[in-house]
């Protein structure tokens, strides 16, 4: 037990660890690049996409429920401008769905 | 964006509390998931003490629910590194992307404000830097707030335990994903940005299928990255 606790804390310091590393090191590798008109079309491109990946990679594992908050959030977003009233919205639709699911 | 980045680059108090007023409301969202993560850190065997620690030394809601997969026996270590590298690896390209602002600041500065990057707060800051705003503090005001609602709700998780039910059934699971709808929105830029998200969007729902577990957002965030660098000179 004693060990396993030990090897607990020795697990998440690792995990740290890894995890700050990946914060620092894509700040870090571009300080060793020139930012060319292209790598920054590249990482403005990336930016979009990251956020792009996530959302669709959620609709594809989520069911109905999920596309419907995402969908929903989305219609409240173009047309309030208001990202909470888009977050709430989704959220909402959520919560409704999962209450008549069950 | 190069025109953007050469305003004067800084972190200030004050855009350290724009960071915490802008990101404040999501924050109290994040609540929630701290919440559910402790549950089901209790109930994966991690103690309160380890769950507190984790959120605030590791403070990423995706590897620290990867992690619980491997928790209650004698952990493999090199699995579970892969795994939270893997899930985690997405940060490179937020911190790279945010590069051409973070690399006017001293290396001390930049990695200890980089200490507290997330999806939210970078999303929340790269707009405001986008818009000429070279102030750092934001992402740093933001990612304090974030990280504070997150360790509060892990404790509140960890204490109440399986008494408080699957919290899903409030909505709270999708607040990440609505939250990134309504940057992709607000920052939208027109016809450029429709082909790497695209090819990010189709690359991330292959990649769910055919990559292990958190492989597919790198990938896909790299694809749509490189679409809109090869694009780049042909308009």
């Amino acid at each position: 037990m004693e060990g396993n606790a030990a090897s607990s804390y020795a697990a998440i310091l690792l995990m740290a660890l890894v995890v700050y590393a990946t914060r620092v090191a894509g700040a870090e590798l571009m300080t060793m690049i020139r930012i060319t008109p292209r790598i920054g079309a590249f990482l403005k491109s990336m930016a979009t996409s990251v956020l792009v990946a996530i959302v669709a990679a959620e609709m594809a594992r989520g069911s109905l429920r999920e596309s419907a908050a995402i969908l929903g959030a989305a219609a409240v977003m173009l047309l309030t401008r208001k990202p909470m009233a888009a977050i709430s919205a989704g959220v909402a639709i959520a919560a409704v769905y999962s209450g008549i699911a069950v | 964006m190069a025109e953007t980045a050469r305003s004067t680059v800084r972190i200030t108090t004050g855009g350290i509390l724009s960071g915490l007023r802008g990101l404040g409301p999501i924050a109290i969202f994040v609540v929630p998931f701290g919440i559910a993560y402790g549950v089901a850190a209790i109930e994966r065997g991690v103690t309160l003490d380890q769950s507190v620690l984790m959120s605030l030394l590791i403070f990423s809601g995706a590897a620290q629910f990867a992690a619980l997969e491997f928790w209650g026996g004698p952990i493999p270590t090199i699995s579970l590194l892969l795994t939270v590298f893997a899930v985690s690896a997405r940060l490179i390209l937020m911190g790279a992307t945010l590069s051409p602002w973070l690399s006017q600041l001293s290396r001390p500065r930049r990695m200890l404000a980089l200490a507290v990057l997330s999806d939210l707060n970078f999303a929340d800051s790269y707009i405001a830097l986008r818009r000429g705003d070279g102030d750092i503090g934001r992402l740093v005001g933001g990612g304090l707030g974030l990280c504070g609602a997150w360790i509060a709700g892990t404790a509140i998780g960890a204490i109440a335990g399986a008494s408080l039910g699957d919290l899903d059934r409030f909505g709270i699971d999708v607040i990440m994903a609505t939250f990134f709808v309504a940057t992709l929105i607000g920052q939208w830029e027109g016809k450029g940005n429709l082909v790497p998200a695209v090819v990010a969007a189709a690359v991330a729902v292959i990649g769910l299928y055919t990559l292990p577990a958190g492989w597919n957002i790198l990938i896909a965030a790299l694809a749509g990255g490189l679409a809109g660098g090869v694009l780049h000179r042909g308009r």
